[in-house]
């Protein structure tokens, strides 16, 4: 029961805060919307010029590839920001104090802000298939659990660089690298062999598949899922450990507070 | 409120040390060990760096100590962390405890929501609190847009909501103005009273802990150096501290005699008169003073016992400590 309480808490500020931060959220999304149309209208103006239907599949590639690089972003950075603010705040030591363990409130917080996150990418991506005017399979019962599997890695990065932040606190700069190493790791096809262990990857290779191809889950490879599964489960395991040993330096230095 | 039989807190030979990128030590907590039982207020004095913030930080385990032990209501710490902390709630740095984009309510159903509180359930006693603090009216206000005080307040009020047996109030008052510490102060000394709370109370302010605080544990440099009742504290010292107003200017060679025998001592003379302050280190010195005065053909128009107050004894109790400290290094 006591879970459940620091549940609903954790749900409700969130809420909160999400209504009160409204213009910050409302303008992510727009930002990377126009990063999308950037991208799209380039290379639509690339394959008029060059009178090449060579990008046609490409452009389903970047709606999914931009709608898994959102989900990634928005959820390893909600993640580290969030570490960072509450150290700024002064809220951190408080959570720290929450009877249930901060790992719980910093999971069920994951969790809340994952279905936001999924509701903002929905919209996201709405708005990018009427802005190409290609409209995607929407599979939910397949694209959602190999979305999951996809943003595990994210999440691992997102654990790194927030127990990083418990103890150098100013670690902005790493944020840019990953953002873009998360672009790479999109844009690497997954058939290399050795891309298929870069985070978000081999999930953005299947849930391409299922939107651009209309593949049902099942369909799929269970080799190519199960590695999906294992590559995003090893990159949130070795991101847990990154966040578990700084916050006992964190603690051992007494730099929980600090900001 | 619930209370275990025995202990609320104690701190067995907990000692902190940081290392200065591996080679400076400063040792933070150095070994110290106390008991608070349960419904006590105790306050934890010290001057800047004494490690009071560091001590409360290690018993709530924010802070990992280097060694010593930790018991909340007999539970070791340690061995029980994270679930203990449903005995423990905390205020440390006043408003900073808060998220200012949210309103009162919000914040208290927040805080005491991860603290495992059903909020419906709790409902009447959050508002009983908003109440006692002054806090009604602004109940639904974004903590932003309040005053320090208020803020302050509203710090408090999440950490009280929570319903502990077990309080830690770190510099509660800081940064506010007088009337308003006045007026924390009363309220959180009635509720104190009133819920048989077990309060540890860090606070530069002695005011507030002379005010609240049945009890006072003084620290500097790390160690305790004095662990008391506040009225026995101010006992001792009133016993021994004396205010003496002798006619015409002081004798030749008095103030020098009575320097050699009585710390603290302070002589002002003028034509007319002359006001001696002085503390004697044991009460029978009395007689050695009364001598000393009669052999120097000193006349005493008037003697009376000074009345302290928390902040000399504190400033006495920390220079005996940093003048021990200094001969102890001499070789």
């Amino acid at each position: 029961m006591q879970l459940a309480h620091t549940l609903t808490a954790v749900a409700r500020r969130n809420i909160t805060m999400m209504k009160r931060y409204l213009f910050n959220t409302v303008s992510a999304l727009i930002s990377v919307y126009m990063v999308f149309c950037l991208a799209f209208f380039g290379m639509k103006a690339f394959a008029a010029a060059s009178a090449s239907r060579a990008l046609d599949g490409t452009f389903e590639g970047t709606i999914v590839g931009f709608f898994v690089w959102t989900l990634a972003i928005f959820g390893y950075s909600g993640l580290s920001w969030e570490l960072i603010n509450e150290a700024q705040t002064g809220t951190l030591e408080q959570l720290y104090l929450s009877p249930a363990g901060f790992k719980w409130v910093c999971t069920f917080n994951l969790m809340v802000d994952f279905l936001v996150n999924v509701a903002a990418a929905v919209v996201f991506l709405f708005a990018m298939m009427a802005t190409t005017g290609r409209w995607l399979n929407l599979d939910v019962a397949s694209i959602a659990p190999l979305l999951i599997v996809t943003v595990l890695g994210a999440y691992g990065a997102g654990f790194a660089l927030g127990g990083l932040a418990l103890v150098f606190k100013r670690i902005q700069a790493f944020f840019q690298i990953v953002q873009f190493a998360f672009i790479g790791c999109l844009v690497i096809p997954w058939r290399i062999p050795w891309a298929r262990f870069l985070p978000l990857s081999m999930g953005n290779g299947l849930i391409y598949r299922v939107m651009a191809e209309g593949k049902r889950l099942w369909e799929l490879p269970a080799a190519d899922v199960l590695t999906a599964l294992a590559v995003g489960a090893a990159y949130l395991a070795v991101g847990l450990a990154v966040f578990s040993t700084c916050e006992r330096a964190a603690k051992a230095r007494g730099l929980l507070g600090h900001y | 409120m619930e209370h275990h039989d025995g202990i609320a807190l104690e701190v067995d030979q907990l000692k902190k040390v940081f290392r200065d990128r591996g080679t400076r030590e400063v040792r933070a907590v150095d070994g110290i060990s106390f008991r608070v039982a349960p419904g006590e207020v105790v306050g934890l004095l010290g001057p800047n760096g004494a490690g009071k913030t560091t001590t409360i930080k290690c018993i709530l385990g924010l802070i990992r100590p280097t060694s010593g032990r930790v018991a909340i209501l007999g539970r070791d710490v340690a061995s029980h962390y994270p679930g203990i902390l449903s005995q423990v709630s905390a205020v440390l740095e006043g408003s900073r405890n808060l998220y200012w984009r949210m309103s009162v309510w919000e914040n208290i159903e927040f805080f005491t929501g991860i603290h495992g509180l059903p909020r419906r359930q709790h409902r009447r006693y959050f508002e009983h609190l908003v109440e006692r603090f002054g806090l009604a009216d602004k109940r639904d206000v974004e903590v932003r847009k309040l005053s320090q005080g208020m803020k302050q307040k509203t710090a408090v009020v999440c950490a009280l909501a929570k319903r502990t047996p077990l309080v830690f109030l770190d510099e509660p008052t800081l940064g506010l103005d007088v009337e308003t510490s006045y007026e924390l102060r009363e309220t959180l000394k009635d509720l104190a009273e009133e819920e048989n709370r077990t309060v540890v109370l860090s606070s530069h302010n002695m005011d507030v802990v002379q005010d609240v605080c049945k009890r006072v544990i003084i620290m500097t440099a790390g160690r305790v150096v004095a662990d008391d009742s506040i009225e026995h504290l101010m006992g001792l010292f009133k016993t021994r501290a004396y205010r003496l107003v002798l006619r015409g200017p002081a004798p030749e060679g008095l103030e020098a005699g009575l320097a050699a025998h009585f710390p603290g001592l302070e002589v002002q003379s003028t034509p007319h008169m002359t006001q001696v302050r002085l503390r004697l280190p044991e009460p029978n010195d009395i007689y050695m003073l009364m001598d000393l005065l009669r052999d120097a053909g000193a006349t005493i128009e008037e003697i009376s016992q000074e009345e302290p107050d928390l902040e000399k004894i504190f400033l006495e109790i920390v220079r005996k400590e940093r003048e021990n400290q200094c001969n102890s290094r001499i070789p």
